[in-house]
């Protein structure tokens, strides 16, 4: 696995200037797969972020006394001393990302957009000297771009021992004018209402969300590996909360997704009369908007502490409740008129093939973890409430009580983001997340076991 | 107090100023002469659509004082669903805008709410979602 994946988009609405700029990003996002096959590492939890033969308990150790052990982009080695120590990515990098910074500087040169320049320049230094939140505040403030470019150490799924170093990823898209416009709609209805959260202090000001869907060209890094359809950044709660998020679908993995995952699985595990009252259109849209409003909720609950008090549990939960509170969203969209019931029910089917699909992409990647643990926990919630009925590999879900369902889980996972304590949360993954609830449907997606 | 009918066409004075102003531009469009034949069909369409409801709208009334502790048609609604805040204006459909918190009359909250008091709990009963939802304030845009 070379962690590049590339998709076939129409390059014919791009000038020859434009087509010039892209080459040289996706150049770039290319090289920075390099790095993160440097960082990757199967074998150890920590992946090649900490020594092979490290424990927890002597990297927190050492982290208190030198806390650039536990800084998000920093490889953690072994001295001649057996002391622990931290070397930033753009130290040990250097050499190599060098010439990603260049690709980066030229495709400034060439752009027109005074904006998207500004930001290129900005991301090629950060990439040099390893300060990424001016780039990252530059290209939240700015408008949306004609191209969706990012690159850099940001997603933390490598390291399942902390849940805190960055992995290289980059993607080049181009933005889809008519997609986007829907997509700002759909955000303006699931973010309006204001939530009881349990900590007031952490109320998020929405009118500082911006949402794009691109046609996406290359995934680079991780994103290739882990075949996002969506996603919401930054990261950092505290840059978030005072400069807001920005989210992009990628509308060309989503395709994809769907009609080699989703739809198959939809397909494979569902009564065929269900099947019948839904036409592959209404099934997309439903994929759709089930990611849409995924990562529209991942705006909803920054917990400041979160992560801090839930470590390596934390994207569990994370992940679980941006698609629980999502899809909740969307059923109060439903009360007001905005879907359809049927376009409702789409929705939820789909949120149950997406979890099917996590768990089959477990087998190819350990890297989605998180997210297949969270698709458990949802799918057993489901079954002993019985919101999904199994016979023989075969499901028919009750849609009633799937909401009851939905309503219930969030409240409790709410609960565990807010102010839940580690062991607490162990305890509640300990009951629900056995993978075992996807066993009884092995015969019917053996087929999709790679 | 304005409920809708099935036959008739309720419209906000706003909505009814937005729709004439529409109109009026497409005219103006129309007569201008540098139009290509399938734009001209389409605005014609357009301006027949927006004819009909000139001549078939009904004027949402705001409702007199002692009235407008009830919702209505134009009732701006603070309610709390499930522990959630919200604000919506309940209009007919033509004015339906989600997105800027104007919802139909038509949808599951609107008829749940539709002649319902301030401070009442009400339900909301769909075939897949039940909901309990407390009206909390009840506004009304007055002439």
């Amino acid at each position: 696995m070379n962690s590049i994946k590339k998709f076939k988009v129409n390059l014919e609405n791009l000038s020859s200037r434009e087509r010039a700029i892209f080459k040289k990003l996706i150049r770039a996002a290319e090289l920075i797969a390099g790095l993160y096959l440097k960082q990757k590492n199967k074998k150890y939890p920590g992946a090649n972020f900490y020594p092979p033969n490290v424990s927890i308990e002597e990297i927190k150790k050492a982290a208190r006394n030198n806390p650039s052990i536990l800084n998000p982009y920093t490889f953690v080695e072994r001295t001649k001393s057996e002391e622990l120590k931290a070397i930033p990515y753009h130290i040990k990098f250097k050499k190599e990302l060098k010439p990603i910074s260049k690709f980066l500087e030229d495709a400034a040169d060439l752009s027109e957009d005074k904006n998207f320049s500004l930001y290129l320049r900005s991301r090629a230094q950060s990439l040099l000297d390893g300060n990424y939140e001016k780039s990252e505040i530059i290209w939240l403030k700015t408008e949306p771009f004609k191209f969706g470019f990012v690159i850099g150490p940001i997603e933390r799924y490598l390291d399942k021992l902390f849940f805190t170093k960055c992995a290289y990823q980059s993607w080049v898209g181009i933005l889809d004018e008519e997609e986007t416009e829907k997509a700002k709609e759909i955000k303006d209805i699931i973010l309006t209402g204001r939530s009881k959260i349990l900590d007031k202090s952490e109320k998020v000001d929405v009118s500082k969300v911006g949402i794009r869907v691109d046609k996406t060209a290359v995934f680079s890094g991780l994103i290739a590996d882990c075949m996002f359809t969506g996603t919401n950044l930054p990261n950092d709660v505290r840059v978030m909360k005072k400069y807001g998020s920005k989210l992009t679908i990628f509308e060309t993995s989503l395709k994809e997704k769907f009609d080699q995952d989703h739809l198959p699985i939809f397909q494979a595990v569902f009564d065929k009369k269900l099947q019948k009252r839904y036409s592959q259109k209404e099934l997309y849209e439903g994929s759709l908007r089930c990611i849409i409003s995924h990562e529209l909720a991942h705006s909803l609950i920054r917990y400041r502490d979160a992560e801090k008090r839930l470590e390596n549990l934390f994207p569990i939960f994370d992940e679980l409740y941006a698609y629980i509170l999502g899809i909740q969203r969307c059923g109060l969209a439903f009360l007001k008129g905005v879907f359809s019931q049927k376009e409702l029910e789409a929705i939820l089917i789909m949120h149950i093939c997406r979890n099917f699909t996590w768990w089959l992409d477990l087998f190819k990647n350990a890297d989605v973890y998180h997210y297949a643990a969270g698709a458990a926990i949802a799918s057993n919630f489901f079954l002993q409430e019985g919101a999904i009925k199994i016979r023989g590999g075969i499901s028919w879900p009750n849609f009633t009580k799937l909401f009851i369902c939905i309503e219930e889980l969030c409240k409790i996972l709410d609960y565990y983001l807010a102010i839940g304590k580690y062991e607490e949360a162990e305890i509640f993954i300990k009951n629900y997340g056995s993978f075992d609830i996807f066993k009884y449907f092995s015969p019917q997606l053996k087929k999709f076991i790679k | 107090m304005t409920y809708h009918t099935p036959e008739k066409i309720y419209l906000t004075a706003a909505g009814l100023e937005k729709f004439k102003k529409e109109h009026k531009g497409l005219q103006k469009i129309r007569n201008s002469k540098i139009i290509d034949q399938e734009e001209l069909i389409r605005l014609n369409k357009r301006i027949e659509e927006l004819e009909l409801i000139f001549k078939s709208y009904e004027l949402i009334k705001v409702p007199p004082k002692n009235r407008q502790g009830i919702v209505g048609l134009g009732a701006t609604v603070v309610v709390e669903i499930d522990g959630q805040v919200d604000e919506f204006t309940i209009v007919g459909t033509l004015e339906v805008e989600p997105s800027k918190n104007k919802i139909s009359d038509k949808s599951p909250v609107g008829q749940a709410l539709l002649g319902k008091k301030e401070g009442e709990l009400i339900e909301i009963k769909t075939s897949i979602i039940h909901h309990k939802c407390r009206i909390i304030r009840i506004n009304y845009q007055n002439e």
